[in-house]
């Protein structure tokens, strides 16, 4: 390969035959920061700028999906929430479905949606689903607050040392979110239906997840079903963060979750890859 | 001596022609699809129609461009030279083959790729920049001249959506031609904006050839390919036909193209 190397530095860029197995390329992605920063800023600007209430729309969702829930499970069904008042115990697992769905949805419409400019220019297609991150972190950030304020009304829920764990627990839901975005983006260039697919099973997904009810209500013998879904241990360890609930998360169950994560982020990443290799040729 | 800019090896290029509904080949999507096809009956409607059947764009292609070189691209409709110039442009990759490319590149397949209506002429600078690959301190740097080159100045915080369509292009024209690329690959862009703008084009590709850079232009335009480049390449049904000094490959193009379609 030394060569192929010019003077100027320039490695030579090969053209070849897609292969079914390719990694990401992180090099490259990183020269088109440019580009990331740039994406970012057009899918702010244009979430805001094309609806009446702006900003105020990341304010009143949680907080509408909080009342709807509040209403139906809080007050009239009554679900036992172990003392914890239901907006606050809502609240403090929504943040993090709020993410993933966001995270999920964005990055399944990534490819189909920028198709117009994938057939006309060269960029690493990554960039399109990885920016979306960034919109999504804007609104989990203003249900955090959300969140905050009620915590702070309830005054029994103080900011302990336990928030030093939220850092962890974020990039182990970006990585997990993307990943399972990826594999829908992947799936959404050969199989049109993935939309509606998708939407059906982001709703199971969120009733199988204990966001609105504990997971107490479930009978002891079957709540280790729960946990075959990776959400439901990060929702735990949400709660353990916001509400002092349950036990602290072992570093064993934060690697194994890390590991998951990752894995799952790299078939996404995979099966991205192949698509996007693709996808020129089928739209 | 002259440097290679481009070798390309063998190329093919194959395209599954689909006579079922959207979709892909792969057996991934069969399986997914299978519970689904009752409901869209497609199996029981189109039973004929279910077999894909390959057509190769590109066939064996190889050819060899040398640092400086301008190099047009010609032939009929799916002729297979748009195919060759989006895997130039790693749009698409090839069934087969090899090429590769040893200087910095940039494909300019439209004016104004990634322009928003709803984004500011300054925003949109900097996207479609980002989009033809130009970094964004180079952007930065160009931006002025940029502007100034489009004459919108007055506009360039103001969504495009209201500029006319003149002021339109012209900005977004203003961008592609401050791409300081070494290789510079483009599609029938020549074609846009009025007599003006072309003539305004055709200088800067003047330009551009001057600084030593490489062209490769697809183009139906016979006088635009005679006028800015040397050699010539005639694709035809994916087969290189002829390769060779401009004029005389345009002028047997020409010729055949007058006789009957064999």
């Amino acid at each position: 390969m030394d060569i192929l190397k010019k003077k100027n530095g320039i490695v030579p860029i090969v053209i070849t035959p897609p292969s079914s197995l390719e990694l990401p390329d992180f090099r490259e992605l990183w020269e088109y920061r440019g580009l990331f920063f740039f994406l970012i800023r057009r899918d702010i600007k244009l979430r805001f700028q094309q609806t009446v209430i702006g900003f105020l729309w990341v304010v009143l969702q949680p907080l509408i999906q909080m009342l709807i829930f509040y209403v139906i499970l809080g007050v009239l069904i009554n679900v036992p929430t172990n003392g914890i008042p239901y907006p606050i115990f809502f609240l403090s697992a929504f943040v993090v479905w709020q993410f993933f769905t966001q995270v999920v949805n964005n990055s399944a419409f990534s490819l189909v949606g920028n198709i117009s400019v994938i057939i006309k220019s060269y960029f690493p297609r990554l960039a399109l689903p990885l920016s979306t991150i960034a919109n999504a972190l804007i609104d989990f950030g203003v249900s955090f607050l959300v969140l905050q304020v009620f915590l702070l009304i309830d005054k029994n829920y103080p900011i302990t040392y336990r928030y030093l764990l939220l850092p962890v627990l974020l990039v182990i839901t970006i990585i997990f979110s993307s990943g399972v975005g990826l594999l829908f983006g992947a799936l959404m260039v050969v199989f049109r239906d993935t939309k509606n697919l998708l939407n059906f099973i982001l709703m199971m997904w969120m009733y199988v997840t204990p966001i609105m009810y504990p997971i107490t209500i479930a009978p002891e013998k079957y709540r280790i079903l729960f946990y075959f879904n990776p959400l439901t241990s990060l929702v735990d360890a949400y709660r353990w963060v916001f509400l002092g609930q349950g036990d602290l998360p072992r570093i064993s169950f934060l690697s194994i979750s890390i590991l998951i994560a990752t894995l799952i982020w790299f078939s996404g990443a995979i099966a991205f890859r192949a698509m996007e290799n693709k996808i020129a040729d089928v739209m | 001596m002259s440097q290679l800019a481009i070798n390309a090896v063998n190329v093919w290029k194959e395209y599954r022609i689909r006579h079922t509904l959207g979709g892909s080949q792969s057996s991934f999507k069969a399986v997914l699809n299978a519970p689904f096809n009752w409901m869209l009956r497609r199996s029981e409607e189109y039973p004929h129609l279910q077999k894909s059947e390959p057509f190769f764009a590109l066939k064996g292609v190889s050819f060899e461009i040398e640092h400086g070189e301008s190099v047009g691209l010609i032939g009929r409709n799916g002729s297979g030279k748009s195919t060759l110039l989006k895997i130039l442009s790693r749009i698409t990759r090839p069934s087969e083959g090899r090429i590769t490319i040893y200087q910095q590149v940039n494909a300019l397949l439209e004016v104004g790729t990634g322009f928003n209506a709803e984004l500011s002429g300054r925003e949109n600078i900097y996207l479609n920049g980002s989009f033809l690959g130009m970094k964004t301190s180079e952007i930065r740097q160009k931006f002025d001249e940029i502007v100034a080159f489009s004459e919108v100045e007055q506009f360039i915080d103001m969504p495009v959506k209201y500029y006319s369509s003149g002021m339109f292009v012209r900005l977004a024209f203003s961008v592609a031609v401050h791409l300081t690329p070494e290789i510079l690959l483009l599609d029938e862009v020549l074609s846009v904006g009025d007599a003006g703008f072309q003539h305004k084009s055709m200088e800067k590709m003047r330009e551009l050839l001057g600084s030593g850079a490489t062209i490769i232009l697809v183009s139906h335009n016979a006088q635009a390919i005679r006028d800015i480049c040397k050699r010539a390449i005639w694709l035809d049904k994916g087969v290189i036909q002829r390769d060779g000094s401009s004029s005389v490959v345009e002028e047997e193009y020409r010729k055949f193209l007058e006789e009957p379609i064999s």
